[in-house]
């Protein structure tokens, strides 16, 4: 393990890369909104079960995927979209893919081919010396931290709070991520079967902060 | 043989199923392959409805450990298949045993359809069921999908805590993945009442429909009265409508998955589905 490719991956998964993330909210605000999620033991319950059942458990999976030398990075893409709860979800994954090609293929080295999120970043972090495992462990708390920072907005939540909900979930991003870079992609179900629900009732919310 | 009370002692399933069909010039479907192993097997009710409907059959009355059932169906170029099972399915306690395991396939050539409409699956306490059903369709065919599980007999009070469920349905267009969507039940799913999982549903189900324009079906699915005691949600984009519901019980799910389904086929719901 570099420690330079420590740090690329650190910036490309922080709040500061311009992918976006602050406009998501992966049906989360629906809910919210459906008074689902009320405070921090709520939420961490929702995103424990997201990483553990859900879209985290897939895209750590697609990442690790990517990751292998000679992946067929555009059928990863594909099965994304396949995979997909709904067209937000969809739409989510695929605006911040696609801003996270640019700017890393705008910073230098191979380019990066506006992919599905997971799918990018597995690409581009084949040139990172940086197990698959860690990198994926490593996006699912980006991803956990980001629906945080979304529901500091909404539910109200103090800063402390949502920062104790991530560091609660550490131990969720690791485990998951360990057994995604073992996994075949065949082999790995869900069963976030009320967050893909919240996630597809956002699409006919009156009242959106978020894009999802 | 020893004794009649432990499931280890019963012989194990094996059957396939596969039908096959090819097309008249007026565009309709002739049945041209029915080739039936163990105790599975397929028939065509006559129903005077243009479209042919398959119904398949698992003749063992259910699954349990070690199990094996195959159905394969094949629609030609044009050609507009519907296909069901006879009665729901059961998967019995595996006593700890290997799953069972169902394989469902099909072929859709281009401008054809097939509706594949099982009736539902329910998984008693100790189930063991890993289910791959895989739609493959070409050039621009259209395919019209639907599970519905149920966790234990409601009328039994059966409440449901060892589960081991592997179910992928798929569906690939020239081969590339266009559905996915592979659900995994296990006890630590099942004991966990978060609100991003299953909420205490009892039963789940997914329609799917995939095709050129599918898209355009979530807007009038939108619109149709909610049904009672399902908690529900429509999304369109991209050549695909799905629909996926929790409910309480079999029973509402049932009739909601019967009003979607009879919505986006412009007709009725398989012959057996209204017994």
């Amino acid at each position: 393990m570099r420690h330079a490719d420590l740090l690329t991956l650190a910036q490309w998964l922080s709040p500061s890369f311009p992918v976006g993330g602050f406009a998501w909210s992966h049906g989360l605000e629906s809910a919210i909104a459906a008074n689902e999620v009320r405070g921090p033991d709520d939420l961490f319950a929702w995103l424990d079960g997201v990483l553990r059942h859900g879209s985290g458990r897939v895209d750590a999976v697609l990442l690790c995927a990517a990751m292998a030398p000679g992946a067929d990075a555009v059928a990863l893409h594909a099965e994304a979209e396949a995979r997909a709860a709904g067209s937000e979800r969809w739409a989510e994954t695929l605006a911040q893919g696609g801003a996270f090609a640019r700017t890393v293929s705008a910073l230098g080295g191979e380019a990066v081919p506006e992919l599905a999120m997971p799918v990018a970043v597995g690409v581009a972090a084949r040139r990172l010396d940086l197990p698959p495992g860690l990198v994926a462990a490593q996006y699912l708390q980006a991803f956990a931290g980001n629906l945080v920072l979304a529901s500091v907005r909404l539910i109200p939540l103090g800063q402390t709070d949502g920062q104790a909900v991530v560091a609660r979930l550490s131990r969720v991003c690791e485990a998951v991520a360990q057994e995604a870079a073992v996994s075949r992609l065949e082999d790995v179900g869900g069963a976030a079967v009320l967050s893909d629900l919240a996630a597809m009732d956002h699409e006919t919310k009156d009242v959106r902060l978020f894009r999802s | 043989m020893f004794d009649d009370t432990g499931s280890q002692t019963m012989q194990r399933v094996r059957g396939r199923a596969a039908v096959g069909f090819s097309s008249r010039a007026d565009g309709s479907c002739r049945l041209s392959q029915l080739d039936q192993a163990g105790s599975a097997k397929a028939f065509l009710p006559s129903t005077h409805r243009a479209v042919p409907e398959v119904v398949f059959l698992n003749t063992a009355g259910g699954l349990t450990s070690g199990d094996r059932l195959e159905y394969r169906m094949t629609v030609p170029q044009g050609g507009v298949v519907t296909a069901t099972t006879q009665t729901a399915e059961r998967a019995y306690d595996a006593g700890g045993g290997p799953s069972a395991e169902v394989s469902v396939g099909a072929e859709v050539a281009a401008g054809g359809r097939l509706d594949w409409l099982p009736q539902e699956t329910i998984l008693y306490d100790g189930a063991a069921l890993t289910r791959r059903t895989e739609i493959a369709l070409s050039g621009d065919a259209t395919c019209l999908l639907a599970e519905t599980l149920v966790l234990g007999r409601a009328a039994m009070g059966e409440t449901v805590g060892r589960l081991a469920l592997f179910d992928s349905r798929r569906v690939l267009r020239n081969g590339i993945p266009v559905f996915a969507d592979p659900v995994r039940l296990a006890p630590d799913v099942l004991s966990d009442d978060g609100p991003a999982l299953l909420g205490g549903a009892r039963a789940l189900a997914t329609v799917a429909l995939v095709g050129p324009g599918a898209e355009d079906a979530a807007h009038g699915l939108r619109a149709l009265t909610a049904p009672e005691g399902v908690r529900w949600a429509v999304s369109g984009w991209n050549g695909r409508t799905l629909i996926r519901a929790v409910a309480g019980d079999g029973f509402e799910m049932r009739r909601a998955v019967a009003q979607w389904l009879q919505h986006l086929r412009g007709g009725p719901l398989p012959r057996v589905w209204q017994g």
